[in-house]
């Protein structure tokens, strides 16, 4: 797609935006059959999604136009505000049960993390980018990405969002893999969090116990510095049923509740087992466009946003879902090229924490819609209904192809 | 700024780009196998089966008196209801049902319109079915696929008191409703939530959690069996409130204020427990149930006396004489106050150009403190108070609690007021008010406004000279919280033997509220409220006590005349009632 406005626009690489818009286009086919029987208001997430498509492409333009340089130098600076953002919706009233969102006296109200999670991104490339590959062999310059990470997530988690919380920590790993951290020291940190889960399976916390020492082992560490990290990891595996059980059931109840928000009084398995039928049944082509709403599938409480795959599935088929999955293949294969070819650090980085967002939200989306993986309140991008989500996707998409073009200044 | 070069390998491209590629084709795979291979099985299930949730909605926790007695108990009544996506035929089948169930098709259609909510959720359009509809319905089953019937709970009130102000009312969940709560999914349309009173404040615990059923349903809709896969979940019914109203002794309050307007309530002061509280004029308790005629209805809410406010907490009044006691305390503050010392009354009194008279407009003649107690003079307190700043008094109000709510168990309470100086400045002016407004004040009058249940907790603080815990309503009520109020003993005593003498001395304006016994000792203080409104408002207060017991009566009576000849009688009745008959004993103690 070539547009002859000025050889400026031309530098960005169109193709990537198209794809951005044939996903959207595909969930608005999809939002306008699941709300053909609504009447026409704002509680339509049709007329809802509709409307927030003209500030989404503004953010856009904004994104594609802020200099890089610009980005770079506040960095640390947003970083702050985002923080305090997340914070505020702990001082205004509940909202649905959550502190997720503020509200500007408008029908709509804005989810800040959608926002935070770009800008944590861009706070640890911008740290990572300071540092030389040869820097990056230390511990501490593991520890303050982390952080970065870290402390937003925390207050995400409790307001309580687990889905989002999972996002913005997920780039780190790829960032950091990027940035030349030995895989091995990334499969350190992650290695106690996976001996405290697996410890509540006997099975699975044996292989788990032998993957630990044979990764150990080839990696040929110091002998009492591997033994350290081996019984450390097991002592903690086996510590945590124990822990567990101390809790009184309230307690477990609580900690649950943090990490299953969504618990809703329908049951999560009614839910995979409405949406895994409503996907089967629609076979290779689907049930056809707004003919799907004659099964149950209405039963699903957030059928326009974390379930809409399934209402895809049924009406559209196997074709359609192959369809978004190359595209989003596309897209995210695309961010990761433009990352490559970067000619500076701090772009590279950016960039593949962004496409590793796109690529967090499409995987957990997908696989939590045919019972890959628990349900997981988290929107499909560009796909779902979620004005926030919107406006970030497309300001995402903006600085995608901004950081694109090599930065000659 | 961006000069550090990228340095990422063509090494760490691939391995990035494989997982993402991996990843994603597992993801194809799994719908793959699920679209392509399975399809026919879930195309059959989609097809022939359905699975339907049903909430199974929990019972509501009762209201039982202290010693057990139902208040208020549920009753299961046949809600038919209409799934708007399993209906083959919408107006043929809902005219089809009216006549077989015999009622106004244009009922169930509005209804239709009003609780739809999404095409497979279950919309209700009638409520309690009879036995006879509901086997109607089922004859007609295969016509009428879609419509289904679903059983719930209403409240249902077994005795003979009403006590619609005290345990208020619960409604049901709507969309408007819904849409307005902290937290919507707690709650579905259709279900039951308190709405005022007792049902109100005590809401989380009276409410339970609802259950699930999953049934699976042919495509009549007719259930063909639960479905194995997935458990039910059982619900948890609401907690039972056990509250420390005597059912007896309230029916008997209740009946004593027939055709009267005001409120009555009757209050154990060593424990604070509220033991019967009536509001009158009041209403039936079904009133919000559906049961009620419309006839009813509209005379409830055309009646000019209001017999929806809860007159206890939510109606504002002048005290009157009755807190010629807080006077009493303020003018005591004054080390070289002498409350032997007589002043002159001749009926009126003079301040400035304005003359404040007395109730008794031939004079109660010489007065001492005590003596102007047991008669309500009211020209002794104008004496005795002159050099009291307004202030000096609103702060004795507010020591017993006056202008404060008294965190009742009621959800809406007002303050009442408590005039200072700054709001006189306010309201009249810098130079708009003199002291007159002191003298009203001195006396329970002018701006002065209280609620009955502030007087409540003010009677029981004075019976049990400044130490009795916080008036309330639920009898597991374990939060003690006292108000210890620490004055001179001397005081304290001075006052009760005031009190004594308002309903034991000759000349006490509270004699009609002796009863007489050998071993109950009564106390009390008459109040004759003048208001905007027409007569006088008619107040008692007082307590009575023996060996064991130790209760507190508050009465007020709208516009009823003096509380000496009106209001003092009713107290006797139910000292009375309280303490001539031992089986009518009410416990106290045993906690």
């Amino acid at each position: 797609m070539k547009i002859n406005i000025s050889p400026e626009f031309n530098k960005f690489p169109w193709s990537y935006f198209t794809l951005s818009l044939v996903l959207l286009l595909i969930g608005m086919l999809t939002l306008y059959s699941i709300s053909y029987q609504e009447e026409f208001s704002l509680a339509n997430s049709f007329i809802k999604q509709s409307i927030f498509i003209i500030p989404a492409l503004f953010l856009f333009v904004i994104a594609l136009f802020l200099p890089r340089t610009l980005i770079h130098k506040y960095a640390y600076i947003v970083f702050i505000i985002g923080i305090i953002s997340v914070i505020i919706p702990y001082s205004l009233p509940l909202r649905a049960g959550t502190h997720r969102w503020i509200s500007f006296g408008l029908p709509f109200a804005i989810q800040p993390s959608e926002f935070v999670k770009i800008i944590c991104i861009v706070a640890v490339a911008r740290y990572l980018s300071d540092k030389k590959n040869a820097q990056m062999k230390s511990i501490t310059a593991l520890i303050i990405p982390f952080l970065i990470m870290l402390i937003p997530t925390l207050i995400v988690l409790k307001q309580p969002d687990l889905g989002t919380a999972v996002v913005m920590m997920i780039p780190i790993i790829p960032m950091l893999y990027w940035a030349g951290v030995r895989p091995y020291h990334l499969f350190l940190i992650g290695a106690p969090l996976i001996s405290i889960l697996a410890a509540f399976h006997p099975l699975a916390f044996t292989i788990w116990g032998m993957v630990l020492g044979i990764i150990l082992y080839l990696s040929k560490p110091k002998f009492l510095i591997g033994a350290i990290l081996y019984f450390t990891n097991i002592f903690l595996g086996l510590l945590s049923p124990i822990l567990w059980n101390a809790l009184a059931p309230y307690q477990q109840g609580r900690i649950l509740t943090l990490f299953n928000p969504d618990r809703d009084p329908y049951g999560a398995a009614y839910q995979i087992l409405q949406s895994i039928t409503a996907i089967g049944s629609g076979g290779m082509w689907g049930k056809g466009w707004i003919e799907g709403t004659q099964t149950h599938l209405k039963f699903l409480p957030v059928q326009e946003s974390d379930f809409i795959l399934s209402v895809i599935g049924e009406e559209l088929g196997f074709a359609m879902i192959a369809f978004i999955l190359f595209i989003f293949g596309a897209l995210i294969i695309k961010t990761i090229k433009f990352s490559i070819s970067s000619n500076d650090r701090f772009s590279a980085l950016v960039l593949i924490g962004i496409g590793t967002i796109f690529f967090s939200h499409v995987f957990v989306n997908t696989a939590m819609t045919v019972g890959l993986i628990p349900v997981k309140g988290l929107p499909l991008p560009f796909i779902s209904a979620g004005g926030s989500f919107l406006l970030s996707c497309f300001f995402m998409i903006g600085l995608v192809m901004n950081f694109s073009r090599d930065y000659n200044a | 700024m961006l000069k550090a070069e990228n340095a990422v390998t063509i090494r760490q491209y691939w391995v990035t780009t494989g997982i993402v590629i991996a990843l994603l084709f597992l993801l194809l795979g799994r719908y793959f196998l699920l679209q392509i291979v399975n399809h026919d099985r879930y195309k059959t299930k989609a097809n022939n089966n359905r699975i339907r949730t049903k909430t199974i909605p929990a019972p509501r926790g009762l209201i039982l008196d202290r010693n057990g007695q139902i208040i208020v108990d549920n009753y299961p009544s046949y809600v038919l209801t209409a799934t708007p996506g399993e209906m083959t035929d919408r107006p043929k089948q809902l005219a089809l049902l009216a006549s077989v169930i015999n009622i106004d098709s244009k009922i169930l259609s509005d209804n239709y319109k009003k609780y739809r909510r999404g095409q497979f959720v279950p919309a209700r359009l009638f409520r309690d079915l009879s036995f006879d509809q509901i086997s109607k319905v089922e004859e007609n089953k295969r016509a009428l696929s879609g419509i289904s019937y679903e059983k719930h709970s209403e409240r249902f009130y077994p005795g003979k008191a009403k006590l619609s102000h005290l345990i208020g009312f619960v409604k049901e969940v709507d969309k408007p409703i819904r849409e307005r709560l902290n937290d919507p999914r707690d709650y579905i349309i259709g279900d039951l939530i308190g709405w005022s009173g007792i049902e109100k404040q005590f809401e989380r615990k009276l409410k339970g959690t609802s259950g699930i059923e999953y049934l699976e349903v042919d495509t009549y809709g007719r259930k063909v069996g639960t479905f194995e896969t997935l458990e039910n979940i059982t619900p948890t019914p609401g907690e039972n409130f056990i509250t420390t109203i005597d059912l007896d002794l309230q029916l008997f309050l209740e009946n004593l204020m027939t055709k009267k307007k005001g409120a009555i309530i009757v209050s154990n002061a060593l424990t604070g427990e509220i033991l019967a509280a009536a509001s009158a004029p009041d209403f039936p308790p079904e009133l919000f149930t559906g049961v009620i005629l419309p006839d009813e209805w509209n005379e409830i809410m055309k009646d000019p006396d209001n017999p929806l406010l809860n007159r206890m907490v939510q109606g504002l009044y002048q005290p009157g004489s009755i807190t010629k006691m807080i006077t009493a305390f303020a003018l005591f503050e004054n080390p070289e106050f002498d409350p032997s010392r007589k002043f002159n009354c001749s009926g009126f009194y003079q301040f400035g150009d304005r003359l404040f008279g007395c109730w008794l407009d031939s004079g109660h003649g010489n007065m001492d403190l005590k003596e102007a107690i047991e008669q309500s003079c009211d020209v002794y307190f104008y004496k005795t108070t002159q050099n009291l700043e307004v202030d000096h008094l609103g702060k004795w109000f507010r020591i017993f609690g006056f202008g404060e709510k008294t965190n009742l168990d009621f959800p809406i309470e007002l303050k009442g007021l408590v005039p200072t100086k700054s709001y006189f400045n306010n309201r009249y002016g810098r130079y708009g008010w003199s002291k007159g407004a002191l003298l009203n004040l001195a006396i329970g009058q002018g701006e002065l406004l209280v609620t009955p249940m502030q007087i409540v907790k003010y009677i029981n603080l004075l019976a049990t000279h400044g130490n009795t815990p916080r008036v309330h309503l639920n009898r597991r009520n374990i939060r003690n919280l006292k108000s210890d109020l620490k004055l001179n003993a001397d005081i304290w005593d001075y006052i009760s033997e005031s009190m004594y003498g308002v309903v034991n001395s000759e000349k006490g304006t509270g004699k009609k509220a002796n009863i007489h016994y050998d071993n109950v000792q009564i106390y009390g203080k008459t109040g004759s409220a003048e208001n905007p409104h027409g007569k006088t408002h008619a107040w008692f207060i007082g307590y009575a006590k023996n060996d064991q017991k130790l209760i507190s009566v508050t009465i007020l009576l709208e516009n009823a005349g003096s509380g000496g000849s009106v209001a003092a009688p009713l107290a006797g009745k139910i000292f009375k009632y309280l303490f001539n008959d031992t089986s009518k004993k009410i416990v106290i103690h045993e906690n």
